[in-house]
């Protein structure tokens, strides 16, 4: 009967058992190297060209804010009117601007200006708007409503609007603190909505009730495995809102409302600059750039970063 | 039908093979540009409808295999070797253009998940649709392949092409009418023309019966030759897109098509995006019809329905079926042929019974000891033989005058838990008053389909939600009183097992301080006794220990799966919790998982309280079993008793849909 019923090409065949060795049931490969989700992320970034050239940019960029007196012997607030809008010359490679001062030692200086606030922004910001946006996820309910129209509203005011009323305001004070105040209070809302989002996946997520059931409090599980959960997107958005936060230092000092004039600032120089820019544009062209390098490589080491942490949003 | 079935077979001997694949090789490519063999020297045959099943575990290249015919293998895959004939044309090489015309029209696929694979802002009815206006498809007539053509043959003459014309929704009340009129012509009244009249209205379903049939089904309903074939000529002419569309989803089992049609995806259960997403495969009537595992995320009872479906469709329109599947039981019932795959090879092929009874390669004879439904299948057989069960069994079975005797652990006593619906105004009752106790080293089983509320019974036994009304009570106490300490205390003897080995552990956790968070919770040793303790629950669960400074995302579903039993047990607990714990995992896997836990059991003399959909896993595991339907306690007995003499139909759907549950197995 079988022989009847059995079609060509479908007789019973058994493979030689040497041609495919049994192994143990769902066998440990011990071989395989050990990864976790962060070495996972640095073996991508390790790789990636556009992650090592923008590292290397931001090293050079943060020796040069951390010693100026490395690069240059001057002092950037020595001008003598005498050099006014000056060539370049031995010693002065960028020239002279208008006040007469050294272009390049201003170039120099004002990177530590510009660092220091896109830096102290961005963690003031990161953390405004993981706990926000972290409690709003987690608890939900009514503090959620609370804090996410507390979000809405902030989202609603132009930031830099904002930022120049509240930046008048408070005209006399002239430390860098001030600006990055400002800055904090109205940028934070991105990163609110991004954790909330972030924490409310995480949350739902089964090892939290595994750990419940375990005897983990809810606070426990939201410090231990909540927020490391959630901290991927939250980085992301905080490397790539860097670069805008040292751009809206530059716009607002050139705007006259950031850094008082005595502070070397690239926004304030090219503030400065513009009064000359149809008799010796390089004046302009010098922090400009010095501005553009620093703002792309933190945009390309935002988007490496986001590569490595968010496979999934990956262009190919 | 014997007849039928010869006759079949020597056309299919004739036409020769539908699918011929040979020496078939599949390489991926890796990151770092090293190539990985997937499939080697893979060779089967397809014989026009005919059913052929390739069984094998997750990473077998059984999948890989099947993509490959159908030119959809994912990201850097390719064939690097050997050749797949379709009718006698070469598919290696071909181009993603030639594919676009063969697949729809020449081969179908019914894809693994419901859930992801139906477009979500689209209405159903339009991606249906979109299969039959991408393949050019006549929507007004049946296309039949030769095979069903011939058989179908027989027993009536089938003329020319206009026969196959639909009935469209439009002309169906004028054709019943003519019926009516007919019928009582020649002389049936009174009850058996009401009975005739209501089973056509059942049958003649616009878009999909078809002119001959209707002339056929008049014909054996009383009304002469000629009669009966006017009337089908005069009233059917050919259905609309809409009808057509109806009539595919009514094919594939949904009910109310036509209303159906205009829904969207959210609005259906997984069985029945299953049921669209087979209608959209056969839509364009394909030879070959790819199923990749198509109802493993389904319950069984939708599974059993669903595949019964498929395979009379199948078999009425004379389509060849590749069946993928990991269930040896499963692929036995449904195929004619087995073709078992191991590594990226073919271990074992042939008639798929002779395989089951006799498998020659180890692999094979793994696989049929492993799968739960035909473990169950042979303990039967063995009652039967009046042979003792007991070698037979990895779970030792407490007995029922011991677990009579021995001391209980657990009480559920009349839980109830509403819950709220949105926008709805009255309270859903996931649970309705159900009572059970679980008795000292013994296991309970908790079976039902999804949405029967047998997880919420799990969760509100570890206090993880509160009941509505009834209580839990933990060695006589109630645990809804439970706070601070005593909480912290009853968590320490009450540990779960969840269902998703890729969810319940945190992947930002390397393994030891996975397993290590219990003792941290509690407190328990110092940092030098926590890393032995570890040692000690690795070694239990018969993992190395080399895999503590590992992380989740490396290890497989079933080494997660003990990693999270290992953590269950970090704190010497009398209780577990398995929700589901061996529904996402390959038999051979969910066997080997089975069998840790039996051995735990007898060696801590644990308590289990397993919530599973699968009767056959119970009967592994099990000494007692509560069914549960909707909510409700249906039955409860030993397990035993349960599966020799189950009282509730419902209990007889579940033990029915248990595959494999018919085949006749050797027993050696």
């Amino acid at each position: 009967m079988t022989d009847m019923t059995t079609l060509p090409g479908q007789e019973r065949y058994i493979a030689p058992l040497d041609e495919t060795p049994l192994q143990d049931v769902d066998k440990l490969d011990e071989t395989a190297p050990a990864s976790s989700m962060w070495a996972d992320a640095w073996r991508t970034l390790r790789r990636n060209p556009m992650f090592i050239i923008s590292g290397l940019l931001i090293i050079f960029i943060i020796i040069v804010a951390l010693f100026p007196s490395l690069f240059t012997k001057q002092n950037p607030n020595y001008c003598t009117l005498e050099n006014s809008l000056g060539p370049a010359s031995a010693g002065h490679p960028m020239g002279f601007d208008f006040q007469g001062c050294d272009v390049y030692t201003r170039v120099v200086y004002g990177t530590r200006t510009s660092l220091s606030v896109g830096l102290c922004a961005t963690i003031l910001v990161v953390l405004i708007g993981t706990i926000i946006g972290g409690f709003a996820g987690f608890f939900g309910g009514w503090l959620d409503s609370l804090l996410s129209r507390l979000t809405d509203i902030f989202l609603a005011l132009p930031i830099l609007l904002g930022a120049i009323v509240v930046l008048q305001m408070f005209k006399t004070n002239s430390s860098i603190w001030k600006i990055v105040f400002v800055m904090a209070l109205f940028g934070w809302t991105s990163t609110a909505r991004i954790a909330r989002g972030a924490v409310m996946e995480a949350k739902n997520l089964e090892f939290n009730t595994a750990s419940t059931a375990l005897g983990s409090s809810p606070m426990r599980n939201l410090f231990r495995h909540i927020l490391p959960n959630s901290l991927a997107p939250i980085i992301v958005v905080g490397t790539t809102s860097l670069a805008t936060y040292i751009v809206l230092e530059a716009t607002l000092s050139f705007l006259g409302v950031g850094l008082p004039s005595t502070t070397v600032s690239w926004g304030g120089d090219i503030s400065q600059a513009q009064t000359s820019l149809m008799t010796n544009p390089m004046v302009l062209f010098y922090p400009s750039a010095a501005l553009a390098i620093t703002v792309l490589s933190f945009i390309m080491m935002g988007d490496a970063v986001k590569d490595a942490l968010d496979p999934k949003s990956r262009s190919l | 039908m014997e007849n039928n079935e010869s006759k079949l077979v020597t056309m299919q001997k004739e036409q020769g093979p539908l699918l011929e694949v040979k020496d078939l090789a599949i390489d991926f490519t890796t990151d770092d540009k090293r190539a990985v063999h997937a499939v080697r020297d893979v060779s089967f045959s397809v014989y026009p409808g005919q059913w052929v099943a390739i069984v094998g575990e997750s990473g077998s290249g059984k999948s890989t295999s099947a993509m490959s015919v159908l030119g959809l293998l994912p990201g850097t895959g390719h064939v690097v070797g050997g050749s797949i004939k379709l009718d006698g044309q070469e598919l290696v090489g071909l181009k993603q253009k030639d594919f676009d015309k063969l697949r729809g029209t020449k081969m179908g696929l019914v894809p693994q998940d419901p859930m992801s694979n139906l477009n979500p802002v689209w209405r159903i009815g339009t991606q249906v649709k979109e299969a039959l206006v991408a393949n050019n498809m006549d929507v007004a007539h049946e296309k039949r392949s030769k095979l069903a053509k011939a058989l179908a043959g027989d027993e009536v003459a089938v003329k020319g092409n206009d026969d196959e014309t639909f009935i469209s929704s439009t002309e169906l009340p004028a054709l019943l009418d003519a019926t009516k009129a007919a019928i009582a012509e020649v002389g049936i009244t009174g009850e058996a023309a009401e009975r005739s009249l209501a089973y056509f209205k059942e049958e003649w379903v616009p878009g999909s019966e078809t002119r001959w049939r209707v002339a056929d089904d008049l014909i054996k309903a009383g009304v002469k030759d000629d009669t009966a074939w006017d009337i089908a000529k005069k009233h059917v002419t050919g259905s609309t897109m809409d009808d057509r569309i109806a009539g595919l989803l009514s094919e594939a089992g949904l009910p109310d098509a036509a209303t159906r049609a205009r829904q969207f995806p959210h609005e259906f259960s997984g069985g029945m995006r299953q049921r669209a997403l087979i209608a959209i495969g056969l839509a364009c009537r394909p030879d070959l019809l790819i199923a990749d595992e198509p109802t493993s995320a389904l319950d069984v009872t939708v599974q059993k329905k669903i595949l019964d479906h498929l395979h009379m469709l199948t078999d009425s329109l004379g389509t060849a079926v590749l069946f993928i599947t990991h269930d040896l039981g499963l692929a036995a019932e449904r195929a004619q042929h087995i073709v078992v795959m191991y590594k990226g090879q073919v271990v074992e092929s042939g008639p798929s019974l002779e395989v089951l009874q006799h498998p020659q390669h180890p692999y094979t004879k793994r696989l049929v000891a492993a799968a739960p439904s035909l473990a169950s299948q042979r303990i039967i057989s063995a009652k039967e033989h009046g042979e003792s069960t007991d070698a037979l069994l990895e779970h030792h079975v407490v007995g029922e005058q011991k677990l009579e005797a021995s001391e209980t652990i657990i009480t559920v006593d009349h839980l109830t838990k509403e819950f709220k619906l949105p926008r709805k105004k009255e309270m859903f009752k996931a649970v309705d008053d159900i009572s059970f106790s679980v008795k000292r080293g013994s296991t309970l089983a908790i079976v039902g389909e999804s949405g029967s509320g047998k997880s919420t019974v799990a969760n509100m036994v570890l206090k993880l939600l509160e009941p509505t009304s009834g209580t839990v009570t933990y060695e006589g106490k109630d645990i809804s009183g439970f706070k601070g300490k005593e909480l912290l205390d009853f968590r320490r003897h009450v540990q779960p097992v969840f269902q998703n080995p890729y969810g319940s552990l945190d992947p930002m956790y390397s393994i030891y301080r996975s397993i290590e968070e219990p003792l941290r919770i509690h407190g328990i040793g110092d940092k030098k006794s926590r890393v032995k303790r570890v040692r000690e629950l690795l070694d239990m669960v018969e993992l190395p220990e080399s895999v503590m400074t590992r992380y989740p995302n490396e290890l497989s579903g079933g080494q997660r799966q003990r990693i999270a039993i290992a953590r269950a047990m970090a704190l010497d607990p009398d209780v577990i919790v398995c929700d589901e714990a061996v529904s996402a995992l390959d038999v051979l896997v969910q066997d080997q998982v089975l069998r840790l836990l039996n051995d735990l059991q007898v060696e801590k003399g644990l308590s289990y309280l397993f919530i599973t959909h699968d009767l056959a896993v119970v009967r592994q595991i099990a000494d007692e079993v509560v069914v549960m339907q909707k909510g409700k306690l249906v039955e409860h007995a030993t397990t035993d008793e349960v599966f020799d003499h189950p009282r509730k139909q419902y209990t007889r759907d579940l033990l029915d849909a248990i595959p494999g549950g018919k085949l006749q197995l050797g027993l050696d």
